[in-house]
């Protein structure tokens, strides 16, 4: 039995490397940035938490813009 | 070498397949993206790591808590919230300029509600919730996989029906921190917390004449053999989580988040298949149409994820515990598949799971996390119920 699960297991996880491959192939790679933008760039274009309205909802800056992962788009 | 050592037999094949994943994914993200995108994978490998060797899991905290009112897990939620909010409070009130970070905030209303409630019962009948669902499929549990495919459809269809649910009423987003000031705010909050850690205890004692404590059942001297092969007393996945959730949040710049790259995954493999996901609201504009039209790994939510996963399962292999035996029977199938649905379509709901919403939103200063928080443990309540219902679990008296 514990063998056969690590089979599942692994067969699992083989296919959802496959399937990030695939992803990662399939869309264009970002430009590489210089550290400098990354720093500027990275606490306004990279948050989670809230919604990518116009004012995102995750930042208590409301001029922070399109920004979150966890609502809407509108 | 102490008798407790002698016991563990690592899989030491699987150990070495998983440094080996890890070292090459490592190298990869920072060949193609840059180092952060690496590090980040690599805190993800340290929370999977975390949370199976202490086997910090919420699931099982709130059944113990529910069913039998032993406290250990609850507590060591209520102190992992307390140690993050005083780390959190002061850098997302903008304490350190040099510093941007954001809150985890939620708007307070009906999605939140039920949406927390149905991923409640989803903890109970899925067998784990956000953070749990990852270290238990990366720890090789098998009907795990069938919860997390589940959690991710939940999660997409939750994307699909999110804007209807944000249209019922709320009342917006409220920070405490905003409201009150961060050191105010932070007064209140450990005052709540405290209550709550002491209101706990005290169903412990009353039921039981005494309050076990973090400590283990089992004492491995060696430190570092402990250390590497655990198992952990509890108190250290608090400590653990509390570093690495105040790391996340310094190299993020919001709170550790799990489930947005659910529903993410989900977009993709049904963009895959033909499904004009591009269209929905949610997935056309903002952070997620951006997430989307890149790779995967350019996510930093899934590049966690996958870390979680990996480090859960190099942590089991080194306590010899990956792939545990055990048949699957076709009950559990069906809760694993109706828990997985509800987790993630009320964490999509509810914007976040016990990590995003609970944990991120709490320590953050979101009231929405609060909010949260009552209705996915009220969910949780019925989600035991309805457990000894389908005979996964004995009546309460039998528990007793």
């Amino acid at each position: 039995m514990k063998k056969s699960n690590r089979l599942i297991v692994g067969t699992a996880l083989g296919l959802a490397a496959i399937a990030v491959a695939m992803d990662h192939t399939k869309h264009r790679l970002p430009d590489p940035i210089s550290a400098e933008q990354e720093q500027s760039t990275m606490s306004e274009d990279e948050s989670p938490c809230g919604m990518g309205e116009e004012s995102s909802p995750c930042s208590m800056d409301s001029d922070d813009t399109d920004s979150s992962p966890c609502g809407l788009g509108d | 070498m102490n008798a407790v050592i002698q016991k563990i037999k690592t899989d030491k094949l699987i150990v070495l397949l998983v440094l080996f994943s890890i070292l090459s994914i490592s190298l990869l993200l920072q060949y193609e993206f840059n180092l952060k995108q690496a590090l980040f994978f690599l805190v993800g490998i340290s929370f999977g790591l975390i949370l199976m060797h202490a086997m910090f899991g919420f699931t099982g905290g709130w059944r113990m808590f529910i069913r039998s009112r032993h406290s250990v897990g609850v507590r060591a939620q209520i102190l992992l919230v307390m140690l993050s909010s005083i780390l959190f409070f002061p850098i997302v009130g903008g304490v350190f300029t040099d510093i941007s970070s954001h809150a985890a905030l939620g708007q307070i209303g009906t999605s939140v509600v039920i949406g927390a409630f149905l991923f409640g019962i989803g903890m109970q009948l899925g067998g784990g919730c956000g953070s749990g669902t990852l270290f238990t499929v990366g720890q090789g549990q098998t009907d795990m996989l069938i919860t997390i495919s589940f959690f991710i459809i939940g999660a997409t269809l939750g994307s699909y029906h999110l804007p209807w649910w944000l249209s019922l009423p709320n009342i917006g987003k409220v920070s405490l921190i905003s409201e009150l000031g961060w050191f105010p705010a932070l007064a209140v909050q450990l005052v709540v917390l405290i209550l709550l850690y002491r209101f706990v205890a005290s169903l412990e004692i009353k039921r039981h004449k005494t309050l076990k404590s973090f400590s283990l059942q089992q004492k491995n001297e060696n430190f570092l053999e402990q250390l590497i092969h655990g198992p952990w007393p509890i108190w250290w996945g608090v400590i653990g989580l509390t570093l690495f959730g105040l790391v996340t949040l310094l190299m993020a710049g919001y709170p550790w988040s799990i489930t947005f790259a659910f529903g993410l995954w989900g977009a993709k493999i049904w963009s895959a298949l033909g499904g004009d996901v591009a269209n929905w609201a949610y997935w056309s504009g903002g952070y997620p149409a951006k997430a989307l039209n890149q790779s995967v790994l350019a996510d930093i939510t899934s590049v966690m994820n996958f870390g979680i996963i990996l480090g859960a399962m190099l942590a089991a292999a080194l306590a010899g515990k990956y792939a545990p035996e055990g048949k699957l029977k076709s009950k559990r199938v069906l809760t694993a598949v109706i828990g997985g649905l509800l987790l993630g379509y009320g964490a999509r709901l509810a914007f976040g799971c016990n990590i995003g919403a609970l944990l991120g939103g709490i320590a953050s200063g979101s009231l929405h996390g609060w909010l949260w928080l009552v209705a996915a443990f009220s969910g949780g309540i019925v989600g035991v119920k309805i457990r000894v219902w389908m005979k996964f679990d004995k009546p309460y008296g039998a528990a007793r």
